[in-house]
């Protein structure tokens, strides 16, 4: 194994434990500012480099072309703790299959489910005081000001309210004030108002963001829930229009399947 | 698979099923039959380039000559030009293609697209795979047996 292969190797084998100064610090863009530069288009969900079209042979959905970064996170993920009451819940979604899914709505996704959807891209905005994310899902943002606290006058929200700051070369986001109607990953993943999310991006190389986020949500969850996953720079990508409302019919679709569930219930 | 027997020109074709677990606008599993996938060849009779999804129309005819019309689900516009699709171009009123994908759990004519072939072999995914949106394989959460 050569030298740049074990770099390489480690580092991978580090994760999920990322730390400040992990990165390659020569090798990653960096801004006028000598922050880590973030600006790009990018693909959460996803640890296939390349462009869109190369990574994503198949759709969008289940790749499997293109080079794997090195960076990519290894071995089961951790399942979301939730209360045993909670669980419930998020289990009975599941054999509906997602059937209440808040997005069939048209619904902004929320935070992170908005971040780590591999299906469209988002475009990130890199200034030095005010981080910009834009999503192509149903056009949700975030806007991210660096160093400053959340505002005193929060009304609950599907996206909540973002804050940022530079730890070493990691982006922290923290983020509050969210409503209870969205979810988190996966199916019936919910929460409550009390969310507080925190989220760490490292840029780690050309192609890669690695990212790590932890939701705490004392009404539902025994413990925060950490997750990670890598985003991936998508050259020559650019965001379209999803106007999700233009012709929904899932549903009136929906209705009728619920006049009998037992039709499409997994059990 | 029955409904496929009724109509002589759509023969089953045997899918791997996949660990979709991506996110998609709203739960193709609810509504399709990933156990029941199809292949219907026909006519292109209108095409719907929409969100949150798009959809065709598709004239098929069984064995005594009878043609009904079937409505295909899939990507919205964004994740089509993204997979190689141009609007108004590369699928048409009047094209004759063949597409496999998944029976409505309803059994009517509509099904979830998956991959188009076209008359000259190309072939594009019109619609991600079966079960998008529906959980995937398991659940997020671990609940205790009571």
């Amino acid at each position: 194994m050569s030298p740049s292969r074990i770099v390489l190797f480690l580092a991978a084998a580090a994760l999920p434990f990322i730390v400040e100064g992990q990165t390659a610090a020569s090798k990653i863009p960096r801004a006028a500012d000598g922050k880590p530069d973030l600006t790009g288009v990018w693909q959460g969900g996803s640890s296939r480099i390349g462009t869109w079209e190369a990574a994503n042979a198949g759709g969008g959905t289940n790749a499997t072309s293109g080079q794997i970064s090195p960076f990519a996170v290894r071995g089961p993920q951790e399942k979301a703790p939730y209360q045993p009451w909670a669980a419930e819940k998020v289990l009975e979604s599941f054999n509906r299959r997602g059937i209440d899914d808040p997005m069939a709505r048209c619904l902004s996704p929320g935070v992170p489910r908005t971040t780590t959807m591999g299906l469209f891209p988002m475009q990130i905005v890199q200034t030095p005081k005010t981080i910009v994310m834009l999503f192509e899902v149903f056009h949700v943002f975030r806007v991210i000001p660096i160093g400053v606290q959340h505002p005193d006058d929060l009304e609950a929200s599907f996206m909540g309210d973002s804050v940022g700051r530079w730890e070493g070369d990691t982006l922290v986001v923290d983020a509050i004030g969210f409503n209870d109607k969205t979810w988190l990953a996966g199916t019936g993943t919910f929460h409550s108002d009390k969310l507080h999310v925190v989220e760490k991006f490292t840029r780690m190389d050309e192609n890669t963001i690695a990212y790590e986020v932890t939701m705490e949500d004392p009404a539902v969850l025994t413990k925060p829930w950490v997750q990670h996953s890598t985003i991936m720079l998508r050259p020559g990508t650019r965001l379209r229009e999803y106007e999700c409302a233009e012709n929904n019919t899932d549903i009136g679709r929906y209705e009728k399947l619920l006049q009998d569930e037992t039709v499409f219930r997994r059990k | 698979m029955t409904r496929s027997r009724n109509l002589p020109l759509a023969a089953v074709v045997l899918f791997v099923a996949t660990a979709a677990s991506a996110s998609a606008h709203h739960s193709f599993g609810a509504e399709y039959d990933a156990n029941k996938p199809i292949t219907l060849t026909g006519v292109i009779t209108k095409v719907e380039w929409t969100n949150p999804h798009s959809f065709f129309y598709l004239d098929v005819k069984d064995a005594s000559g009878k043609v009904s019309n079937w409505k295909l689900e899939g990507f919205p516009p964004n994740v089509l030009y993204r997979t190689g699709w141009k609007k108004d171009v590369t699928i048409k009123q009047g094209d004759e293609i063949t597409v496999s994908g998944w029976h409505a759990r309803d059994g009517g004519n509509w099904g979830h697209s998956r991959e188009v072939t076209f008359k000259d072999g190309k072939k594009l995914f019109f619609g991600p795979p079966a079960g998008t949106g529906d959980g995937g394989n398991a659940p997020s959460v671990d609940v205790p047996a009571k």
